[in-house]
């Protein structure tokens, strides 16, 4: 079994533990992360893609609007280039409390969260879809960001300062030396592998599955509860700006143009299980008429996928209260030397992605403390971009335009919906050995536009093939295993123009290539041969 | 039903085409109308009849009579199965360039893009030489800059797969150095055009030349030229001194437009009027018949009076039928009724390979494809239906979707020519 020696040790590949990460190799920790599948692909992966501006919280939870609005101007400048600075704006429609305004007027004021309020007219002129009835608009610094691209950034920043990010690495064991945690024991889900880390400090970064890695270790329980949310990801841009609605927090009551979608959200239940996110026909529906509350006709839009994220909100359940809504978002950080007597372990939960590096800053200032480390080491997050952000431009929403025309004649075009070209997508398996098709679909939106991988699914499956980088099973299963996490993300909302697609993707794949009686699968999904 | 006005049909797919056709070889006036071009640019132009029931079915004439029995309200069922057969000999005698082969008798196994062995029951020629049933030396050809079809996956997948008797099936890939121009992002129909000339069918042969074993049947993506198919194989075949055969391609779909355009070529040597964006917005009726079609054009809307009506406008995929954000589904064109649609609960279910709820929807007929409604009444007595607006098929599970459009479609005009008499 390898074994390997680290200073800190982060659980948890989300933009939490990859800020942890970040933030402890640049203060000169040793430092190793380890993600229990691909980076991003719980929480940080899963939400709407909103960079708070703190309005939201303006009114029901001034700590977390605090912070947002300091967080948002500091990822501006450190993170641009995963930013797209598309402002946002608070409106009241014909269902909210017009007096509300005033109370969120007040509450920006107290909070620091810039905010200013505009006429109806020039609001409906800078956002022609929001209903017409709307009575009130106020304009706030939101704005959409990509996790994807923020928390590759925080990787490659993290090695570059000489981290280890290790993905794929699932936590079977904790550790422990008496009253301290001592590292933990991680198994390789590819190749099934152990892999004994022992580290000084071990940082819980993952979120809602806090309580799970804490129990783990001992510890007293973790009161992390796993708040559900989904989003539906609409084809095109409804809007170019944030859009809530001026009123408390509720279902559906926001739309992020984010790329090339508009992404609804969201909901808020507490679950059980951070890995069952069941979406149901009910949340659909009732995101689709919320929607068609911000923006009359949105029923009609093409819906392009559905997801379901689970927030991980700090704090014990309300009884017999079904809304999470009302447990803070602001973030939690346990010392549970200090509260359980156990050393060399910290968690970090609760917060939001907005306030990702406070919280990383935070967690790392206190492992300072912990690891006793010898004079200040001083967070440089705040102040030091990330890599392809140093330029300080905004991610545009036309870039991968104007790179695709830029390349229109000496390269082939693999993904037509996301623009997505042949030698991005074979760079990209060269730059990560280890990556599935699942993987490079999150790092470059491969299959993600309107068709849902209809066309580049096989087109993906043979370059990859051709390169040698999978076998003939391996191959087949990615196209098999791709097929079916598109299908996991359309079936809730097919209908409209997304059926249509769909039905035309299973012309393709099981009518013209008979994807079902693929050799490594003939017998698994369909039956044997007669 | 009177002899003298003219048969409406709407839809341009295969089941449109073919019942157009038909009409007017039995001598009536026929107008066919679409919103675009239909599923003959996408699907593979083989003539799928039955290949899983839900095992592989070896012969599908063997096997459609239980098959009809197992389903009774699959349009096998409806129609008899014995209009299969008749429709399938009559689009062979309909097809030349390239000409289709193969009968009901036994499926061909056709490599797929994938390397599946697909069992379709009569392909064009330029393909059904690939026939995987006994096994046999496959060399896969890859063209440079075709983003639609990866040789080495086809060939793996093959070699993994045994003829009907447990034959072995040995393929590899081979990448030819042959660019159109030196462009790096090229179609299947741009491919197709080129290969229509000699020359270039010239290089492409000298670029194997060499590369090939003595028993390699040699597998080419289906872009063997578009006016003239019958003619590239042929010659492709005596350069290379082997077998020869296509493997249909992502779509765009070179079979399927060579296919449109023998049919529809067929349709315009008989005068046969084809409006390809003459969209149909509605109907008018009157005492249980259609009377006639509104269809979108450029100057407005226009009434197309109408004797009868052949409504082939597709399935989900076609736009022949619709499901809105309420889950209200319809059929859009004439507002016929829809049969199972799953109550309440999911259209579909979790795993993609599901059997999923919604699959079978669809419009409900009687045995001469009039629309019926729940009570099996029909609707309109001059109306049929064909392809795959129909309900109680699963084309693609079935591997049923051409037949299924032939079969229809032929059958469609056959009961109108019927009732004339």
């Amino acid at each position: 079994m390898e074994s390997i020696e680290t200073e800190v040790l982060v659980v948890g590949g989300g933009a939490t533990g990859l800020g942890v990460a970040r933030d402890a190799a640049m203060r000169g920790f040793a430092t190793v992360l380890v993600e229990r599948k691909d980076l991003a692909e719980g929480t940080t992966g899963r939400y709407h893609g909103l960079l708070h501006s703190g309005g939201r919280y303006a009114v029901k939870d001034p700590r977390a609007a605090r912070e947002c609005a300091a967080e948002n101007a500091i990822l501006r400048r450190v993170a641009a280039d995963s930013i797209e600075d598309t402002g946002g704006l608070f409106v009241t429609t014909p269902w909210d409390d017009v007096t509300f305004g005033d109370r969120f007027l007040a509450g920006c004021a107290d909070t620091g969260v810039g905010v200013e309020e505009i006429d109806v007219a020039d609001a409906l002129r800078r956002e022609p879809a929001v209903n017409a009835g709307i009575r009130r608009a106020f304009l706030v610094a939101d704005a959409s960001m990509d996790a994807w691209k923020l928390v590759w950034a925080c990787a490659r920043s993290a090695e570059q300062h000489g981290a280890r990010i290790l993905t794929y690495r699932r936590v079977v064991e904790v550790l422990r030396a008496a009253d301290t945690v001592a590292g933990v024991v991680v198994v390789d889900s590819r190749s099934d592998e152990e892999m004994t880390i022992h580290a000084r400090m071990t940082v819980n970064a993952t979120g809602a599955w806090a309580g799970q890695l804490a129990a783990l270790a001992g510890c007293r329980p973790v009161e992390v509860v796993p708040g559900k949310g989904i989003m539906i990801a609409m084809n095109h841009r409804i809007v170019n700006t944030v859009v809530n609605r001026c009123t408390m927090p509720s279902d559906g009551d926001i739309i992020v143009p984010i790329r090339t979608v508009s992404v609804v959200g969201t909901t808020d239940s507490p679950v059980a299980d951070p890995d069952q996110l069941e979406v149901t026909q009910a949340e659909v529906d009732h995101m689709l008429d919320e929607g068609e509350k911000l923006v009359p006709g949105f029923r009609h839009a093409r819906a392009l996928r559905v997801w379901a994220g689970a927030r991980p909100l700090f704090g014990a359940r309300p009884p017999g209260d079904d809304d999470t809504r009302d447990i803070t978002r602001a973030h939690a950080l346990i010392d549970h030397a200090e509260r359980d007597g156990i050393g060399g372990f910290v968690t970090i939960t609760g917060g939001k992605a907005t306030t990702f590096r406070l919280m990383a800053e935070e967690t790392v200032d206190l492992v300072c403390r912990a690891l006793d480390a010898g004079g200040p080491r001083p967070c440089r997050t705040a102040v030091e971009a990330l890599p392809d952000s140093e330029p300080g431009a905004y991610y545009s929403v036309g870039s991968r335009l104007a790179r695709r025309e830029a390349h229109l004649l000496d390269d082939q075009l693999v993904c037509e919906c996301e623009l997505v070209s042949r030698q991005t997508l074979e760079e990209a398996v060269e730059r990560r050995p280890t990556a599935n098709l699942d993987d490079v679909r999150r790092a470059l939106r491969l299959g993600m536009g309107p068709c849902q991988g209809g066309f580049c699914t096989y087109r993906a499956t043979g370059i990859f093939h051709r390169l040698e980088r999978l076998d003939q099973v391996t191959a087949n299963t990615a196209l098999l295993d791709f097929l079916q996490e598109r299908w996991k993300g359309v079936h809730p909302i097919l209908y409209g123009d997304q059926l249509r697609q769909a039905r035309l993707d299973d012309w393709i794949y099981q009518g013209l290539m008979d994807v079902e009686h693929l050799p490594a699968v003939a017998a698994a999904a369909i039956g044997s041969v007669a | 039903m009177s002899g003298e006005g003219e048969i409406v049909v709407i839809g341009v797919g295969l089941a449109g085409l073919v019942a157009a056709l038909r009409l007017a070889e039995g001598g009536r006036r026929v107008r066919v109308l679409a919103k675009g071009v239909g599923s003959t640019h996408l699907s593979g132009a083989t003539v799928d009849v039955l290949g899983y029931a839900p095992f592989r079915v070896r012969s599908p004439a063997a096997t459609l009579p239980e098959f009809a029995v197992a389903n009774p309200h699959h349009p096998y069922a409806l129609m008899g199965t014995a209009v299969v057969d008749d429709a399938v000999t009559w689009l062979k005698g309909r097809l030349s360039n390239p000409r289709y082969v193969g009968d009901l008798r036994r499926n061909f196994l056709l490599p797929t893009a994938l390397g599946v062995a697909k069992p379709t029951a009569v392909a064009p020629q330029t393909m059904a030489v690939g026939d995987l049933t006994h096994g046999g030396c496959f060399v896969i050809v890859g063209l440079p800059g075709l983003k639609d079809f990866y040789p080495a996956l086809v060939a793996g997948n093959l070699g993994s797969t045994v003829g009907i008797a447990g034959e072995a099936i040995e393929a590899r890939a081979v990448d030819v150095d042959l660019t159109l121009d030196g462009r790096v992002d090229v179609g299947p129909l741009a491919y197709a055009r080129r290969l229509d000339d000699p020359a270039f069918r010239a290089q492409l042969a000298a670029r194997l030349h060499g590369r090939l074993g003595a028993d390699d049947m040699v597998g080419l993506p289906a872009v063997l030229g578009l006016t003239d198919a019958e003619q590239a194989w042929e010659e492709l075949e005596a350069r290379l001194e082997r077998p020869v055969f296509e493997i249909p391609t992502l779509p765009p779909s070179v079979p399927g437009v060579r296919l449109y355009g023998a049919l529809s070529g067929a349709l315009h040597r008989l005068g046969v009027s084809v409006t390809i964006g003459g969209e149909v917005l509605g109907a008018e009726t009157h005492g249980g018949r259609v009377t006639g079609v509104h269809t979108e054009t450029a100057n407005g809307v226009r009434f197309h009076a109408a004797a009868g009506v052949v409504l082939a406008t597709g399935g989900w995929a076609a736009g022949g039928l619709e499901m809105d954000s309420h889950w209200v589904v319809r059929e859009p064109v004439l507002g016929l009724p829809v049969t199972g649609i799953p109550g309440g609960g999911r259209r579909f279910l979790p795993g993609y390979f599901d059997h999923h709820p919604l699959a079978s929807t669809g419009v409900a007929v009687e045995g001469s494809l009039r629309p019926v409604d729940g009570d099996g009444r029909v609707v309109f007595t001059n109306v049929r239906v064909a392809g795959a607006t129909l309900a109680g098929a699963e084309p693609w599970k079935e591997k049923s979707g051409d037949g299924l459009s032939l079969s229809t479609g032929y059958h469609a005009a056959m009961s109108m020519l019927a009732e004339e008499d």
